[in-house]
């Protein structure tokens, strides 16, 4: 199949077509007023709230160094900030720690099902206990998004290390490898597709948990931006900020995640499994 | 396993037993009691614990409260029904959609990215939308947990028949079946696998956004427990309905959800591709 073949083409402008019909139908709404614009503010104003929010922004390079009028990508900046911030931290962390409970049979038997019930009261359930330890602010997302993040990396490497069959440890252990080379050419290779199926789904989760924990418990970040605009009755800004949502979601997941996931597991994951 | 299962009632028991001791229960009984101690000794150890970690024993005392109060059952009960209710109604009209817009390709192609969209749209980051729309009413949440469930399940359920060989469709064609009948009997079983993870996944966000909800729109359950309690600096309230909310979702996913996906996918799931 060439990449930009006909199927592509066709695929293309197929799914283009609902979305035609939903923004003609949003514009038919703002021309004809079926719904008041309070409920379903017109594309046009929507747009211009782009203008408005950004207002006392005069550059790309002020909005980089977050003036103070760049309202629009302050918090986009300050959610995507976080999120940058939970994967250089809860990723490693995971890993290690999964990596570390799964090599030891005992030690992992015993953290699964702690691992559950984390996973369990994941998210915006820990907002209320968040905002009595760190009060309202971004310490308080930062930790809901942390939280997410490293009990779902930690429980899929525990699942990925503890699937991987014992026999490649025997066999590399019979040939005089030292433990850490069997955690690294071993284990880790093997966990590999779990572990990014547990980046994918913690990205997705916690994504979600970032803004209902900065809806809540935040001062600023997107989640913040819609409940303000929200309690305000500026409909086009919350609309705005859905989309903008959506679209960083969209970007992330196809651009980033799906690729990554789907090399993985041709990469690493076909691996022969021993009956 | 599987060989314990012809052994005598009364040497079932023992077995059981011991197969639970054997498949890490020991493990499970010795964390258990070492996360309580670690708490005690935490929240012992700290200034004013009743505002930031109150002890297991005090969070117990609080519930013994609710429940005498019947405060408690009734908050489950109506987190559990609008659970229960958004997402079978959700899951209700996800599934003959998706089969519907799979049923032919030009559709399916067309209605793919939509779907995508849409899915990728939160239900959570819809509320304060729907919070203008409708208040702060029941409806609301209903229509949130609604939203949430209906588009995974819509997508994976189109997967899930996108996904079934076109060989067996076009041999059941050749024998002069009806559209419904290769609905029924191609289609629906090549996509049960893919129902069954998208109804789990969904019920999953169904779960977080049913708490949220609660917390934003203010509609009396377990999320809005903890949401007031915190407000009013009843910390152990808090502790008390985040512990409830893990129990009842790992209840929920073992005897609900996960047995129903593992028997749909032996079922259903080694077709021939």
């Amino acid at each position: 199949m060439t990449r930009f073949g006909r199927g592509r083409l066709r695929r293309i402008l197929l799914g283009a077509i609902p979305f035609l019909v939903l923004g003609t139908l949003w514009q038919m709404n703002a021309v004809y007023r079926w719904l008041a614009p309070i409920h379903m503010p017109p594309p046009a104003s929507v747009w211009s709230a782009i203008f408005t929010l950004q207002e006392g922004c005069p550059g790309l390079l002020d909005a980089l160094r977050q003036g103070s009028g760049c309202l629009l990508t302050n918090h986009i900046l300050s959610s995507m900030g976080r999120v940058a911030l939970s994967l250089v931290v809860g990723l490693p962390l995971g890993i290690a720690f999964g990596v570390l409970a799964g090599i030891h049979r005992r030690l992992g038997n015993a953290l699964e099902p702690v691992g559950v019930f984390a996973n369990a009261i994941s998210g915006i359930a820990w907002v209320p206990l968040a905002i009595v330890w760190f009060g309202v602010g971004w310490r308080t997302t930062l930790f809901i998004l942390l939280n997410t993040v490293f009990w779902l990396v930690f429980f899929n490497t525990l699942l990925g290390v503890r699937g991987v069959p014992r026999v490649y440890e025997h066999g590399v252990l019979a040939l005089g490898a030292t433990r850490w080379k069997v955690i690294t050419q071993v284990y880790v290779p093997g966990a590999l597709p779990s572990i990014v199926t547990g980046i994918r789904m913690s990205m997705g989760f916690g994504w979600r948990a970032l803004i209902a924990a900065e809806m809540i418990g935040g001062d600023r970040g997107l989640g913040f931006m819609l409940f303000v605009s929200a309690q305000e009755y500026k409909t086009e800004e919350v609309f705005l900020g859905v989309l903008v949502i959506a679209v960083i979601w969209m970007l992330t997941d196809r651009a980033c995640l799906v690729p990554l996931e789907r090399w993985t597991i041709e990469r690493w994951g076909l691996v022969w499994r021993p009956s | 396993m599987s060989s314990i299962s012809v052994a005598r009632p009364d040497l079932l028991r023992s077995a059981r037993a011991r197969r639970f001791w054997r498949h890490g229960g020991l493990e499970l009984a010795l964390v258990t009691l070492l996360a309580l101690a670690l708490w005690t000794a935490i929240s012992a150890s700290i200034a004013r614990p009743d505002r930031y970690l109150p002890s297991p024993v005090s969070v117990l005392d609080s519930s013994r409260d609710l429940l005498w109060k019947g405060i408690l059952p009734n908050y489950l009960g109506q987190t559990l029904w609008r659970l229960v209710t958004g997402s079978l109604i959700g899951i209700a009209l996800g599934i003959p959609f998706g089969i519907l817009v799979g049923l032919n390709r030009t559709v399916s192609e067309m209605c793919y990215p939509i779907l995508n969209f849409f899915q990728s749209i939160s239900g959570i980051a819809l509320l304060p939308i729907v919070m203008i729309w409708w208040g702060t009413t029941e409806k609301t949440v209903f229509v949130v947990v609604l939203y949430t469930c209906f588009f995974p399940i819509a997508f994976n359920v189109l997967t899930g028949v996108r996904s079934t060989p076109r060989i067996y469709v076009n041999a059941l064609r050749t024998l002069g079946a009806s559209r419904l009948r290769i609905v029924r009997d191609v289609l629906l079983p090549g996509a049960m696998p893919s129902i069954a993870t998208g109804a789990r996944l969904s019920i999953g966000y169904a779960w977080r956004a049913v708490i949220a909800g609660e917390m934003l729109a203010g509609r009396r359950g377990i999320g809005w427990m903890i949401f007031s309690a915190q407000q009013v600096d009843r910390t152990a309230q808090v502790v008390l309905g985040m512990a409830l909310i893990g129990v009842l979702w790992i209840l929920l996913d073992r005897y609900v959800l996960r047995p129903i996906e593992s028997d749909t996918i032996q079922r259903w799931g080694l077709v021939q591709r």
